[in-house]
């Protein structure tokens, strides 16, 4: 086995030196009685090349699509070879947790940088060195809100909050009995802001809000938080396209109180939904119940400048069944991607990508709205992604698509029976005008149903 | 190679005008700008300005300053630091995987489910225990996951059960996981080998605490259940397991089993043969994915039929199609969200798939046969090192253990020398530090786990390195007090940086 260091002279001088005979006299510990008495019944080992003609061979299971037009929280973006030859030494993803900083600064600095942006992106002052993901950062920012508020219990979510983010936070909030989930309806696409007036009493901790929200609607922030701010609750911002920052202004500016979301966009290719980027920026003076690791700047005995893990005192490790959070890792090398490919792109490379977004998303809105079958629902401006009406079967137009090798947008029928027959189209920089022809080529040719 | 004393940061570095990442050119016509004019973005104050020159070389000087699994022996106990093979990295990679969309229709991406689902039925051959989610994304993710489905089956029987019970050797998980499931925690006393303990114990303060048979007859059907690491924090494998188990059914309860130390199991034990209801696995342990410098990790969670119906949506499901006489039989994969009775979701998709690929690749590699040897292996190399270093570090558990060992400081305390000045003066021996101070039930805690990577070389290097600071603590005790020196950053002033918080670069004024 080529990772295993056995040889027999070895193996022997090892359990010489134990003074055992063989390695299974190690095992006394288990009593016989619980050890497996067979051997498990799994394939046996293989070379190299045969795991790759095996694992090559379930990549090639799936269907290689020439084009994407599917976003929905999971964003096809261009990496640049400099994040992946860079995220390939060793040193970044072979390391362990930066807990012993003096043979750690280059993680640790890294995470200070990665602070450092996810604050200036989203407007706010601290941010962690990161979550599992959109869904889960969502979870942590209502828990905090409720301990930052004390006696309420009820988090608003809006209906525009991205569906699969509204059911891990179901989930997770459900086992805290105190606490309540209400949904604040939607009207043309965003909040509506009359529906969040009546919700919001003395006992709303925090309201949540896409920005912009799953249908790909801009949400008017400023009016949600004024809103929520005049009745004593929170804001958090939830963002699922983080590019959206170059082209919103960041939320901390328009009075959210926490901002987190999914930046798996900064770098990262779709893997399937994971492994992403959650992350999550609060106020200064709510620091210290931010869940998750934080990166401090301090200095060494020299009185050198160096970075450690800070305010541990909230941690799992220190507080126990007391700590903010149970998290117990970030999500290291995606953070690592992300900080490089924002360095890349810089302010103007990310303003400009987020305007070509826009264009791409705004010419493919303007040519599916050329063909007979499509409508626009909603009015709201939109960032890279906008629904549609189609009045044929959404499953076949998919299939269409998929023939052509092209990715459709997502029917949103399953999510909601006012959403019946729409879908959800995401253009980005990758998205080529040939491309959004030819899926216009395409979609003519479906022969549409009539209602 | 030389490693330059100070990398700036890369703020610092910024010159307006430059950049690293150059547009296509826009083939559709420019953006209207619809936003109202208050959402319009106004600018950025740290973002920098720099080229990919930059960029790449400010990475690579400050990844210098990282030690990582290919620089050498990384013996953290409990976090299992073996090899990451790089083909795992070169398979994750396939735009087969790497490119799909987790929306994609199930039809599209057959390759993807028939992974997650072969990956799933491989753990459960491991684990003994009929169901398996990829879905979470951590070891905690996986505990609090485990916890929630222990949850919902009491509360299926209509039972609100209020207490998760814990050994006080625990992960901080455990207990943070519990409380964030709604539990309050209570904690069960060791005995003296290190293992749970059923009776009471009474300290050298002369303090009791209670054991499990107390606590079990004390809050009988309030205890939802107990989590156990096993084998524990010590490497102790705990003997009476299922015993364990028997007395928590025998009230109701469940037993959650953290399976950070499943590495020194797989092939020799099965937790579900011991009556253990559910558990959760590190992958990046384990299964050897990267950790990354602190993640992504995955946790999946095995779980008895019981809690089955419990489990995170969608469940992968295979059917099977046999199209005609002689035919070989067809597999035709497709995601479940039909699970009225599931907790919900716990990670916005899938789970960390691109991870899940990893250790997919390391099982195809290892083999049934591999994965055993891995353990035995992993075993006798940390009972080499206990064996080498017994005499010359104290240990406060004789009982054998399994893939590490925990040696302390209590011998070197008459040179006022501890485990942070052990920690230290390894890094200046070129060697990542064990786990240090943990479990806490060990004073001065060296937790050391060298994983089966390591050749007899390489741990003789290490144990002569721990040699050498034991004789340093008693001759020159003030060397330790100011180790590290030679790595280009000293001991670093964690007090003021908790206490005057600087946590994120600001420009200057």
């Amino acid at each position: 086995m080529r990772y295993l260091p056995t040889a027999p002279s070895e193996d022997r001088a090892l359990l010489d030196a134990i003074g055992v005979d063989r390695a299974e006299d190690l095992l006394q510990g288990i009593p016989s009685h619980l050890r497996l008495a067979r051997e498990l019944d799994l394939p046996g080992q293989l070379s190299e090349q045969e795991v790759l003609r095996q694992m090559a061979g379930l990549a090639a299971m799936n269907t290689a699509f020439s084009s994407r037009f599917l976003g929905a929280g999971a964003y096809d973006h261009f990496v640049p070879a400099a994040v992946d030859q860079m995220i390939s030494r060793q040193e970044w993803f072979t390391a362990y947790t930066p807990y012993q900083p003096e043979i750690s600064q280059g993680t640790l600095q890294h995470l200070f940088e990665y602070q450092t942006l996810t604050c200036d992106l989203t407007g706010l002052e601290v941010g962690n060195a990161s979550l599992y993901d959109g869904g889960t950062s969502c979870v942590e920012a209502a828990l905090m809100a409720v301990r930052l508020q004390k006696k309420r219990k009820t988090i608003l979510i809006s209906a525009g909050l991205h569906p699969h983010y509204q059911e891990v936070l179901c989930t997770n909030i459900t086992p805290h009995e105190g606490l309540k989930l209400v949904v604040v309806k939607l009207k043309d696409g965003v909040t509506d802001l009359e529906d969040l007036a009546l919700k919001l009493d003395g006992d709303v901790a925090a309201v949540l809000v896409g920005y912009p929200n799953f249908l790909g609607c801009v949400e008017d922030l400023k009016a949600i938080a004024d809103a929520a701010h005049a009745a004593g609750a929170l804001v958090v911002s939830v963002t699922q396209e983080a590019l959206a920052f170059a082209w919103l202004e960041a939320p901390g500016k328009l009075g959210a109180d926490l901002a987190c979301g999914e930046a798996m966009s900064f770098g990262n290719n779709l893997n399937f939904g994971g492994p992403y980027l959650g992350f999550l920026t609060v106020k200064d003076s709510q620091k210290r119940e931010i869940p998750g690791r934080v990166v401090g700047q301090t200095r060494d005995l020299d009185g050198q400048v160096g970075y450690v893990l800070t305010l541990t005192a909230r941690e799992q490790h220190i507080r126990r069944d007391k700590a903010t959070s149970n998290i117990c890792s970030n999500q290291g090398l995606v953070t690592l991607r992300a900080n490089i490919y924002l360095q890349l792109a810089g302010p103007e490379g990310l303003k400009g990508l987020a305007s070509q977004n826009a264009a791409k998303a705004q010419y493919l809105q303007a040519r599916l709205l050329e063909l007979p079958d499509f409508s626009a629902p909603f009015s709201a401006p939109f960032f890279n992604e906008f629904v549609t009406r189609y009045q044929g079967d959404v499953q076949l137009l998919q299939e269409e698509c998929a023939k052509a090798g092209i990715l459709a947008g997502l029917d949103l029928t399953p999510y909601a029976a006012e959403l019946d027959h729409c879908i959800l189209w995401c253009a980005t920089e990758l998205n080529t005008r040939e491309q959004i022809e030819q899926l216009v080529e395409v979609l003519a040719r479906v022969p549409s149903q009539v209602q | 190679m030389t490693t330059r004393t100070r990398e700036p940061l890369i703020f610092e570095r910024s010159v307006p005008g430059k950049t690293g990442m150059d547009l296509p050119r826009l083939d559709v016509p420019p953006a209207r700008d619809t936003r109202p004019a208050h959402l319009k973005r106004s600018g950025f104050d740290a973002l920098p300005s720099v080229t990919e020159v930059d960029v790449i070389r400010h990475f690579t000087r400050l990844s210098k300053w990282n030690y990582g699994v290919d620089d050498g022996l990384y013996p953290l106990g409990s976090c299992t630091m073996k090899h990451n093979p790089r083909i795992n990295e070169k398979v994750a990679a396939l735009a087969g995987f790497a490119d799909t969309h987790p929306l994609t229709p199930a039809a599209h991406v057959q390759g993807n489910l028939a992974l997650l689902y072969t990956l799933q039925e491989w753990l459960k051959e491991i684990t003994g225990l009929p169901a398996v989610t990829l879905q979470p994304s951590a070891g905690a993710a996986g505990e609090l996951t485990g916890v929630m489905l222990i949850r919902c089956y009491h509360m299926s029987k209509g039972a609100r059960r209020r207490v998760i019970l814990l050994p006080d050797s625990a992960h901080g998980t455990n207990p943070a996981t519990a409380a964030m499931a709604g539990y309050d925690v209570i904690v069960v006393a060791s005995q003296a080998d290190g293992t749970v303990s059923f009776e009471d114990v009474t300290d050298a303060s002369g303090k009791v605490q209670k054991g499990l048979d107390t606590l079990l007859s004390e809050l009988k059907e309030d205890v939802a259940g107990l989590m156990i690491t096993n084998p524990n924090t010590l490497g102790i494998f705990e003997y009476r397991i299922k015993d364990i188990c028997e007395a928590l059914h025998k009230v109701g309860g469940l037993v959650y089993m953290d399976g950070a130390n499943m590495n020194a199991l797989v092939g020799v034990a099965r937790p579900g043969d011991f009556g253990v209801d559910v558990m959760h696995l590190n992958l990046h342990k384990t299964f050897s994915t990267p950790h990354g410098g602190g993640g992504p990790g995955s946790g999946p969670v095995a779980c008895t039929a019981a809690l089955e119906p419990f489990l995170p949506r969608p469940v992968v499901v295979r059917e099977t199609a046999q199209e005609g006489e002689g035919q070989v039989a067809r597999h035709r994969y497709r995601l479940d969200w039909d699970r009225p009775l599931s907790m919900g979701k716990v990670h916005t998709f899938f789970g960390n798939y691109g991870i899940v690929v990893r250790a997919m690749t390391y099982c195809f590699s290892h083999g049934g046969d591999g994965l055993k040897a891995a353990t035995l292996r992993a075993i006798v190399n940390a009972n080499y090192i206990r064996k080498e270093l017994a005499g010359v570090y104290h240990m406060e558990y004789q009982t054998p253990t399994l893939h590490e060992v925990i040696l302390d400081d209590s011998g070197l305390a008459q040179y006022d020398v501890h485990t942070l000045d052990v920690a230290k003066g390894l890094i200046d021996r070129g060697f990542h530090p064990p786990t240090i101070y943990f479990p806490a039930i060990v004073h001065g805690a060296l937790m050391i786990e060298p994983t089966e990577s390591e050749g007899k070389a390489e741990m003789d290097e290490f144990i002569a390195a721990m040699k050498d600071i034991a004789l340093e603590a008693a001759s020159n005790p003030e060397a330790l007090h100011q180790a590290p020196v030679l790595v280009g950053m000293r001991r670093l002033d964690e007090t003021t940086a908790a206490r005057k918080p600087v946590l994120r670069w600001t420009r200057p004024q």
